[in-house]
């Protein structure tokens, strides 16, 4: 018997969510709802989901506080489902710890692309463990060596600076998952950062220039506009 | 127009115009001053000097905010015509005969022109309001006209697919599609009316950030890709990095009303062309297609919304005409650019517009 994933869906509007459990469930998921915020913490303590997609606006709670308080106990992933005006809940939820976002509208595609990167994530494990800082990550033509701390496009060596290579390095690291303009700071500068975010766009350009074809069209990170970077998924 | 000094930038800029307010103050007065004294040498009477002085006192108060300066230039010029100009030259002496009256036209003046300057600076701002609200209304009532269309296309066609049994699976699989395509409309319409309401909120400021132009181009272009009629887009930007002020969401709005513009109306078109190049203090951008061009009656009206009202070609395929285009021209104007459409010489139409650099540039090089 195939075990399969259990996810959570944590959604007010009873279309979106019928559509949600419908996707999931044609795709080998099993799926479990919620509409409040606190039926969906009391569910989490007693299905165990793998992971929560969970809508920002929800009747009785704001979606932010519920995932500070499943962050105060368990790693387990959250996928943030929001509209596209609220850029600072977006962000805000992010840095809170959810894991990545999808802006309404979504297609089928895009749903099942993020819920497939959180749950690897999970099972990789920990993605600060040890084990992720040596042998190789590939994407398409893109090779990153941990060992050699080279980046190398068809073959040859890229030569990013060693602040262009750490970006790299941890996007690669969560490559899928949407990383915020504070995190990336913040693993990277330190929390005694205060310049903004301009010298980490800055050395984003730079990387794009040497490692993408066209900086305009890139292949491997990606930017959304407002919240982060996101590097495209490596081949397994 | 009061707003509360919310942040450091809204400081600034009073404080530019503080600075700006003092320049104007000196440099009319010592102008006055020295054409005074060249005057001075040439002919003996001294009739002119007020003259010019109070010619002075009306530029101070019709180009600086508020009464301050007006009233200060006349005082000034008041009691330095007197001190430089009028016998005992380099003395003062207010014992002259009709002094009294002269400064006080001089006070009156200054007064007079302040306030008329402000007026007109109050004017400027209702008319500002004015054309905001009549591009909001104009907006509004082609929606609600336009948005019954798609709606009926879309809830038409699943509630057939509901309800008909014997359909074959190809007529259903063609009514869904059409309502997708429907829908895939509406959330683009949806987007154009919350970009407005993103500019002209309570708090008409726009919430600029420092960008690059590439990251905007590249998700406009991702997004754009989506689309089932989307044609190969070609985009380019200056090697060299350059950060832009700008709101990211409102211009990536521009660039894809701007594409959109062109596979909807751009018949024949295979191609799109984004590029980007630095200009004098701006960075101008264009979308180039190689589609029909542009009917060259349109194109004095294609920014001004008012296409969609004008009857004429109202097919299906042509709704909404000039409404993203109008949202496009507020974006632009609001960020300080301008927008503008040609028809090129070998075929095609080319929209283009500006985006001024912030003079901050020096910020980002640490």
């Amino acid at each position: 018997m195939i075990v399969r994933d259990k996810i959570l869906v944590v959604e007010d509007e009873l279309t979106i969510s019928n559509l949600i459990r419908t996707i999931l469930t044609a795709n080998g998921y099993e799926v479990i709802t919620a509409v409040k915020g606190s039926e969906a913490l009391s569910m989490i303590s007693s299905h165990c989901p793998e992971l929560i997609v969970l809508d920002l606006g929800l009747p009785d709670m704001d979606g932010v506080e519920l995932i500070r308080s499943v962050r105060s106990w368990t790693n387990l992933p959250i996928i943030v489902v929001s509209a596209r005006s609220y850029d600072r809940d977006k962000v805000q939820a992010l840095d809170l710890g959810a894991d990545d976002y999808l802006t309404k509208p979504f297609s089928s595609a895009e749903l099942l692309a993020r819920v497939r990167v959180a749950i690897r994530h999970t099972r990789m494990g920990a993605p600060d463990s040890a084990h992720v800082h040596s042998g190789k990550f590939t994407a398409g033509n893109l090779t990153i060596d941990y060992d050699k701390h080279q980046v190398l496009v068809d073959g040859k060596n890229c030569h990013l600076t060693q602040n262009e290579y750490k970006i790299v390095a941890l996007l690669a690291r969560y490559a899928g998952r949407v990383l915020t303009y504070d995190f990336l700071l913040q693993e990277l500068w330190g929390p005694q950062n205060q310049g903004g975010n301009q010298i980490l766009r800055v050395n984003m350009a730079n990387i794009r220039r040497k490692i993408e074809k066209n900086p305009a069209e890139p292949q491997y990170i990606f930017t959304e506009v407002g919240v982060g970077y996101r590097m495209v998924e490596g081949d397994s | 127009m009061f707003r509360k000094n919310r942040n450091g930038t809204q400081h600034k800029l009073y404080f530019r115009f503080y600075l700006q307010g003092w320049l104007i103050f000196i440099l009319t007065l010592g102008l006055a001053s020295i054409v005074c004294a060249l005057l001075q040498h040439i002919t003996s009477s001294d009739v002119h000097v007020p003259m010019i002085f109070v010619l002075a006192v009306l530029i101070v108060s019709l180009s600086t905010d508020g009464y301050f300066y007006g009233l200060l230039a006349a005082v000034v010029s008041v009691i330095g015509v007197n001190y430089a100009f009028t016998y005992p030259y380099m003395k003062l002496d207010f014992s002259v005969y009709g002094y009294p009256l002269t400064f006080m036209t001089m006070l009156a003046v200054g007064f007079a022109c302040s306030t008329l300057a402000s007026h007109l600076r109050v004017q400027e701002q209702l008319r500002v309001e004015t054309e905001r609200e009549r591009i909001r209304a104009n907006l509004l009532r082609s929606i609600s006209h336009d948005l019954r269309t798609p709606l009926t296309s879309i809830g038409g066609s699943i509630s057939t697919v509901l309800e008909e049994s014997s359909l074959s699976d190809e007529a259903k699989r063609e009514l869904l599609t059409g309502a997708k395509l429907d829908a895939e409309w509406l959330s683009r319409m949806v987007e154009n009316i919350l970009s407005i309401t993103r500019i002209s909120g309570e708090a008409s400021e726009l919430v600029k950030s420092e960008e690059l132009l590439e990251e905007v181009f590249s998700e406009a272009v991702q997004r754009y890709r989506k689309r089932p009629d989307a044609v190969p887009v070609s985009v380019s930007v200056p090697q060299e990095v350059k950060l832009l002020p700008m709101d990211p969401i409102l211009i990536e709005q521009v660039l894809s009303n701007l594409m959109d513009n062109a596979v909807t109306h751009g018949t024949g078109l295979t191609k799109i062309w984004i590029e980007a190049k630095s200009a004098d203090g701006e960075v101008i951008v264009s979308v180039r297609d190689d589609g029909c061009g542009i009917e060259e009656s349109l194109l004095p009206h294609l920014f001004d919304g008012s296409l969609q009202f004008s009857g004429k070609n109202r097919s299906d395929g042509s709704r909404f005409m000039g409404i993203g285009l109008s949202v496009c021209r507020t974006i632009v104007e609001a960020h300080g650019g301008r927008i503008w459409a040609v028809n090129l010489p070998e075929g095609g139409a080319e929209f283009c517009f500006t985006l001024p650099e912030g003079g901050r540039n020096d910020d980002c090089a640490r």
